[in-house]
C-alpha cells in the first residue's frame, strides 16, 4: 500500500510538495484528476494513479491541458471533487476553456494546480501562471511549505464549493520537488461518490441549470455574479489560516512574500538575527488580496520588501492596494523588483534575500557560500570536461536529426526545420546538428511550417520541415497538420515517434496501448490518422540512416501539399529498452584510421554519441561499453567500416 | 601546391556558385556528397589540408603547373592547348554501330582499351532517367551502355575516387574539361603521399562548351514530357542550334536559347573547351554528326589511339584545315570569355584560397588578343 494512503492518525511522512498536494486532495475526498505531463507537475497525476484503485479515483493523462481541464470540469459539473494539473505553459494551452469555465462556474469543488518553473530549469521559458488568476477572475492560493501544500487543498475545495468556482493552486519547482515532513489528517472513510449532472433547472441556476458560459449579450447576468464571487473570496481570505505574520508589532521592514520565497525569507531573517526588527507576512491568498488583513500590516511599518520570483505580480497588487489606502495607512517605501533590489529573472534563493536584507537593514553579511561556490565550480571544471547538452546514448533523435540534417544539406536549397517542445528541442544545438531553426510552443513547429510553406508565392523556395513528438502530435500538432493539408502547404512533418511522452518520464498518450491506470486502451495509429487526414505519409526506422535520408529526400522533392514522415523507434530510456542492448558494438582498432583518416573524427566530433569516445593515447575511437546503449547506428557512419556490431543473443 | 582546409572549399566554391558537381571531392571523406547532380558538404571539417581542395578544378587551379606536369612545358595561349596531332575520327569495323553518339570514337577507344587490358576498368557515366550515374565498368561490352551524351554535369570523379579507394588502378576515364583538370591535379599527388601511384592509364576528355544543371534540366523536361519515356538526348553539331529529345517514336526539338538558362553560372568562368589536360580529347566534328574530332595530347594517349587504329577499332583521318581553324576559333573564344568573366569576378589570380585560376599576366594578354568574337572569314 502506498504511503500516500497511510491511515495512521497524525502520522508524519516525508513528502515531496507534489505528494503533499495529492495527500491533501485525498483527504478532501477527490474523485477525478486529469493532467498533461510537464516538469515540475508530473508526479501529481502519477501519485494519484498509484492509489486510484484503493481510493476509487478516475485519473488520466489527457491529450493536452485544455482537455484535462475539461475532463475535470465534467466531474465538477456532476458534483464531484476534481483537480486538473499542469505546468505553467499548460495553463496557456488550457486558458481558452478556463476563461469559459470561470464564467460558467463549477459545482463540485474543482482545483487547477499549476506548477511553475521559475528559472526555466525544465522549461523553454519561465512564463508564469499567477497572472492568469487575475485574467480569469478566479482565486489564487500559494502554499508556503510542505504541510501547507497538503492542508491548503482541503481548504481550497471548500472555498471552490463556497463560491462555486474553480480555484487555482500555484506551486513552484522548489515547492513541488523539494520534500518536507507532513503530518497526515484523516482520509474520508466513504469513497463511493455518485456522479449526476443536473440540468433541468433554469438557465442561470448554479445548482440545477445547464452549465454555460455564453452570456447572450447580458454580461451583468454572469460576469457580475462572477465578480461577486471574487469579493466573497476576498472576504474569506481575510481570515485564511494560511496567511501568517511573524515578527514585531511594528517592524522597521515588512517582508511580504509567498510560496518557496517565504522559506528563503525566513532563513535570511534568522541568519541575520533580524527577528526583532523585520516582520514576515506570508501570504497564501495572493489573488484577490484580503484588503483589511493586508492594510493592518502595511499600516504597522514604513518600509516594505516584496519577495517573489519572476514577475512583480504580488508587488503590483500590494502597491495598488497601498495607493488606494494611502489616507488610511500613510505613504510607504517599497522595495522589490521595480526598485531593482531583486531580479525579475530566474529563481530566488536565501542568498539573494540575505543580500537585499543586509543592505536594507544595514547588517553586514559576508556570504561564505560565494567562496564555496567558486571553489566548487573550479573543482568541477578540473574533474569534468566541459560539454554541451547532448542526447542520451542510443537516442533515436540523434539518428533522426542526422538524417534530416543530411537530407537538407544534400538537397542544397537552404531547407530548415521548425521545432517545438520535447527532448528534440536539442535540434537547435550541435547535439541535433543545429538543424532546428525555429522553436516555440508544443505543435507550433508544424503550424509555423504550414505558414512557411505558403510563402512560395513570395519566392521562398527553401524546403520546410517540422519535427514533432508522438505525444505532441496528439497534444497540439494535428490542427497544424489539418491546416497544412487543407491549404496545400508544401512542407514535411517529421514525427519523432519514440513511443511515449518520453521527456517527462514515459507517460502514456493516445497512441499508447496502456493508460496511466495500467488498463489496456485503444492505441491511436498516427500513420493511419495522417493518411486519413490526406497527407502523403512515409514511415521509417530512424536507425536505418540511409533509408530514412532517402525517404526524406524524396519527400522534400515532392512539391505538392503536406507530407508526413514517421520515424518510429522507442526512446533509449523507455522501459522496453532500458538496460537491454540490441548490439554489442566495438571499434576495430586496426581499421580505425584515427587522425590519419579523412573523416576528421566524424564519430566523436560530429555524431557525438557519448558511447563513442576518442582514445587520446591510442589516437583511435573506442566504444565506452558502460555508456553504449547498443543501438548500432554509429556502425553506419564510420567511413572506414571500423565500428562493428554483433547482435546480442 | 594548393592545400587548404575543406571549409575554404565550401566557401570558395560551393557557396560562390562555382561548383559544377564533378565529384572530385567525393568519396575522399564522409563530408562531401553528391546528390541529384549537386555536391553538398554535410558538416564542417577542421583538417588543415585536404585532397578535396587540392583536386577541385574550380579553386586555385595553377594552369601553368598542370601543363608543366603533363607536357613538360609552360601553359601558353594556344586555343586547343598542347597536343601532338589532331584528326577526324570514328569507330572502326571492330566496333559495331550501336548506342553511341556521333562517330563513336570514345566508346570505341574505351572498348579497345578494356579488351586489350590496357586499362583494368573504365569510369563511365550512364544515366537513370535523366540523372547521370557514373560507375566503374570492367566488361568491354558494357562500355556501349554508357555511350550516350548526357549534357548534364555529372559526379564522374566520385566513381573514380571510389574505385581508387577500393584499390583499383590502371583506370580509364571519360571526362569533361573541368573533370580533366581535376584528374590532372589528382595525378600530381598534391598531398605528397609517398605511396602514391598514378591510378589512371587513359583520360579521354570530351569537348564541352557548357553542361546543364541536372536539377534545372530535369524540371524543364518534366514539364514537357514524362521523363521515363526519354530514350536519348542529342545536341547536333553546329550550325544546328537545338537540343533534341528522343522518345520511343517521337522527337521533341528545343531551340538552344531555351536551354541556355539551364546552364550553371560556373560554366561561364571556364576557359577550356577541348579538355586540354586529357590524354585524348574528342568532340563532334562541325557539320558532320557522324564523325568526331580527336586531339592526341600525350604519349600514352598517342600509343593507345594508334594501336586502336592499327587494330581497326577506330579510323583516323586527316583534319581539314578549315575545320581545325574553326575549332580553334571556338576554343579561343571560350578561353577568352572564361578569363574575362573570371577576372571580373576577381577569380583570376585573385585572393589566395578563393581564386579560380592562376596564370601569368603575359599569357592572359595573349589569350585575350587571340579570342575574337567574329568567326573566321572563310566560314
Amino acid at each position: 500500500m502506498s504511503y500516500l494512503i497511510d491511515e495512521g492518525k497524525n502520522v508524519q511522512h516525508l513528502l515531496m510538495g507534489n505528494e503533499a498536494i495529492v495527500r491533501g486532495a485525498l483527504e478532501a475526498g477527490i474523485n477525478v484528476a486529469a493532467g498533461y505531463p510537464g516538469t515540475p507537475s508530473s508526479e501529481i497525476i502519477e501519485s494519484f494513479s498509484q492509489v486510484a484503485k484503493e481510493r476509487n479515483l478516475y485519473v488520466e493523462w489527457s491529450t493536452n491541458e485544455k482537455v484535462a481541464v475539461e475532463v475535470a470540469a465534467a466531474a465538477s459539473f456532476a458534483g464531484l471533487r476534481s483537480m486538473c494539473v499542469m505546468k505553467q505553459n499548460g495553463v496557456n494551452v488550457a486558458s481558452d476553456f478556463l476563461l469559459h469555465l470561470a464564467s460558467s462556474g463549477t459545482r463540485g469543488g474543482m482545483l487547477l494546480v499549476s506548477c511553475d518553473d521559475p528559472g526555466a530549469l525544465s522549461s523553454v521559458n519561465e512564463g508564469e501562471s499567477r497572472l492568469f488568476a487575475q485574467l480569469l477572475e478566479i482565486p489564487l492560493l500559494e502554499p508556503g511549505d510542505f504541510q501547507e501544500a497538503k492542508d491548503i487543498i482541503k481548504w481550497a475545495y471548500e472555498l471552490s464549493e463556497e463560491i462555486r468556482n474553480i480555484v487555482m493552486i500555484r506551486s513552484v519547482t522548489r515547492m513541488s520537488h523539494a520534500s518536507g515532513n507532513v503530518t497526515y489528517g484523516p482520509l474520508p472513510s466513504d469513497t463511493a461518490a455518485r456522479a449526476k449532472f443536473n440540468y433541468h433547472g433554469p438557465l442561470l441556476d448554479p445548482e440545477n441549470g445547464p452549465v454555460i458560459s455564453m452570456i447572450l449579450a447580458a454580461p451583468e447576468l454572469q460576469h457580475g455574479p462572477q465578480q461577486e464571487k471574487m469579493k466573497k473570496a476576498a472576504a474569506i481570505f481575510e481570515t485564511c489560516p494560511f496567511n501568517t505574520y511573524t515578527g514585531p508589532e511594528a517592524p522597521e521592514l515588512l517582508i511580504i512574500t509567498s510560496s518557496a520565497c517565504s522559506l528563503y525569507s525566513r532563513e535570511a531573517v534568522k541568519i541575520l538575527g533580524l527577528g526583532k526588527r523585520v516582520g514576515i507576512l506570508k501570504l497564501a491568498t495572493t489573488w484577490p488580496l484580503p484588503p483589511v488583513f493586508l492594510k493592518k500590516h502595511l499600516a504597522a511599518t514604513e518600509r516594505i520588501l516584496i519577495v517573489e520570483e519572476v514577475a512583480p505580480t504580488l508587488e503590483d497588487h500590494v502597491k495598488v492596494l497601498a495607493a488606494e489606502s494611502v489616507q488610511e495607512i500613510g505613504p510607504k517605501l517599497f522595495y522589490g523588483k521595480k526598485s531593482g533590489h531583486l531580479p525579475s529573472v530566474g529563481e530566488l534563493n536565501p542568498d539573494l534575500v540575505l543580500a537585499v536584507l543586509s543592505r536594507l537593514c544595514a547588517v553586514p553579511y559576508e556570504a561564505a557560500a560565494g567562496v564555496f561556490a567558486t571553489e566548487a565550480k573550479a573543482l568541477m571544471e578540473k574533474l569534468a570536461p566541459p560539454r554541451g547538452m547532448i542526447f542520451c546514448p542510443g537516442c533515436p533523435h540523434r539518428a533522426s536529426y542526422w538524417s534530416i540534417h543530411n537530407a537538407l544539406q544534400l538537397d542544397g536549397r537552404g531547407g530548415f526545420v521548425c521545432g517545438d517542445i520535447g527532448c528534440y528541442v536539442m535540434g537547435i544545438l550541435p547535439a541535433g546538428f543545429s538543424t532546428v531553426k525555429t522553436l516555440h510552443a508544443m505543435g507550433s513547429g508544424s503550424g509555423i511550417a504550414s505558414g512557411f510553406g505558403k510563402l512560395r508565392q513570395f519566392g521562398m523556395d527553401q524546403p520546410i520541415v517540422s519535427v514533432c513528438g508522438d505525444s505532441t502530435f496528439f497534444h497540439a500538432a494535428m490542427p497544424a497538420l489539418a491546416n497544412a493539408i487543407h491549404h496545400r502547404s508544401p512542407f514535411t512533418m517529421v514525427i519523432l515517434d519514440n513511443r511515449g511522452t518520453a521527456m517527462t518520464g514515459f507517460q502514456p498518450h493516445p497512441g499508447s496501448p496502456i493508460n496511466v491506470l495500467g488498463e489496456t486502451v485503444p492505441a491511436l495509429d498516427i500513420e493511419k490518422i495522417c493518411r486519413a487526414m490526406g497527407a502523403k505519409v512515409e514511415a521509417s526506422d530512424p536507425f536505418d540512416l540511409e533509408k530514412t535520408r532517402e525517404k526524406l529526400g524524396h519527400l522534400l522533392e515532392y512539391a505538392e501539399g503536406a507530407k508526413v514522415l514517421i520515424l518510429k523507434q522507442a526512446c533509449a530510456l523507455s522501459p522496453e529498452k532500458r538496460g537491454r542492448k540490441k548490439y554489442e558494438v566495438t571499434v576495430d582498432e586496426t581499421l580505425c584510421r584515427g587522425e590519419d583518416c579523412g573523416c576528421n573524427r566524424l564519430c566523436t566530433r560530429i555524431f557525438g554519441c557519448p558511447g563513442l569516445a576518442w582514445d587520446g593515447e591510442k589516437k583511435v575511437s573506442h566504444i565506452d561499453d558502460i555508456i553504449c546503449a547498443g543501438c548500432g547506428v554509429c556502425v553506419d557512419i564510420c567511413p572506414a567500416g571500423a565500428i562493428l556490431k554483433k547482435e546480442v543473443a | 601546391m594548393k592545400q587548404f582546409v575543406p571549409g575554404d572549399l565550401d566557401a570558395a566554391v560551393i557557396q560562390e556558385g562555382l561548383c559544377i558537381g564533378c565529384g572530385a571531392c567525393i568519396h575522399l571523406c564522409p563530408y562531401f556528397q553528391s546528390y541529384r547532380g549537386k555536391t553538398a558538404r554535410l558538416f564542417p571539417c577542421t583538417l588543415k589540408e585536404g585532397r578535396c581542395f587540392a583536386y577541385c578544378p574550380k579553386v586555385e587551379v595553377d594552369l601553368d603547373g598542370i601543363s608543366r606536369f603533363l607536357f613538360g612545358k609552360r601553359y601558353d595561349s594556344a586555343p586547343l592547348g598542347t597536343y601532338r596531332s589532331i584528326h577526324v575520327s570514328r569507330a572502326g569495323e571492330k566496333v559495331k554501330k550501336s548506342s553511341f553518339q556521333a562517330g563513336g570514337t570514345v566508346s570505341a577507344l574505351m572498348y579497345f582499351a578494356l579488351r586489350e587490358k590496357l586499362i583494368r576498368g573504365a569510369i563511365l557515366t550512364g544515366r537513370k532517367e535523366l540523372l547521370p550515374t557514373p560507375q566503374l565498368v570492367e566488361k568491354p561490352a558494357a562500355v556501349f551502355r554508357h555511350g550516350l551524351s548526357k549534357y548534364t554535369a555529372a559526379p564522374t570523379l566520385a566513381a573514380l575516387n571510389e574505385a581508387i579507394e577500393k584499390g583499383c588502378d590502371n583506370l580509364g576515364i571519360v571526362v569533361t574539361p573541368c573533370q580533366a583538370t581535376a584528374v590532372a591535379q589528382m595525378r600530381m599527388n598534391p598531398m605528397g603521399n609517398p605511396s602514391f601511384e598514378d591510378p589512371t592509364a587513359l583520360v579521354i576528355g570530351l569537348f564541352c562548351t557548357w553542361a546543364l544543371d541536372f536539377r534545372r534540366f530535369e524540371a524543364f523536361l518534366a514539364q514537357e514530357v514524362p521523363l521515363k519515356e526519354i530514350v536519348r538526348i542529342d545536341i547536333p553539331p553546329p550550325p544546328a542550334s537545338v537540343l533534341e529529345v528522343y522518345l520511343q517514336d517521337e522527337k521533341l526539338v528545343f531551340p538552344l536559347d531555351k536551354i541556355r538558362p539551364l546552364v550553371p553560372d560556373t560554366c561561364g568562368y571556364c576557359p577550356d573547351m577541348t579538355a586540354e589536360f586529357a590524354d585524348l580529347s574528342v568532340g563532334v566534328l562541325e557539320g558532320r554528326g557522324d564523325m568526331n574530332t580527336i586531339i592526341i595530347r600525350t604519349e600514352r594517349g598517342e600509343r593507345i589511339a594508334r594501336e586502336a587504329e592499327r587494330q581497326g577499332y577506330i579510323i583516323l583521318e586527316e583534319m581539314p584545315q578549315e575545320n581545325r581553324e574553326h575549332l580553334e576559333w571556338a576554343a579561343a573564344n571560350k578561353k577568352r570569355r572564361g578569363l574575362l568573366r573570371s577576372r571580373e569576378a576577381g577569380k583570376l589570380n585573385g585572393e589566395e584560397g578563393k581564386t579560380y585560376m592562376r596564370l601569368s599576366a603575359e599569357v592572359i594578354d595573349e589569350i585575350l588578343i587571340n579570342g575574337k568574337e567574329d568567326a573566321p572569314c572563310h566560314t
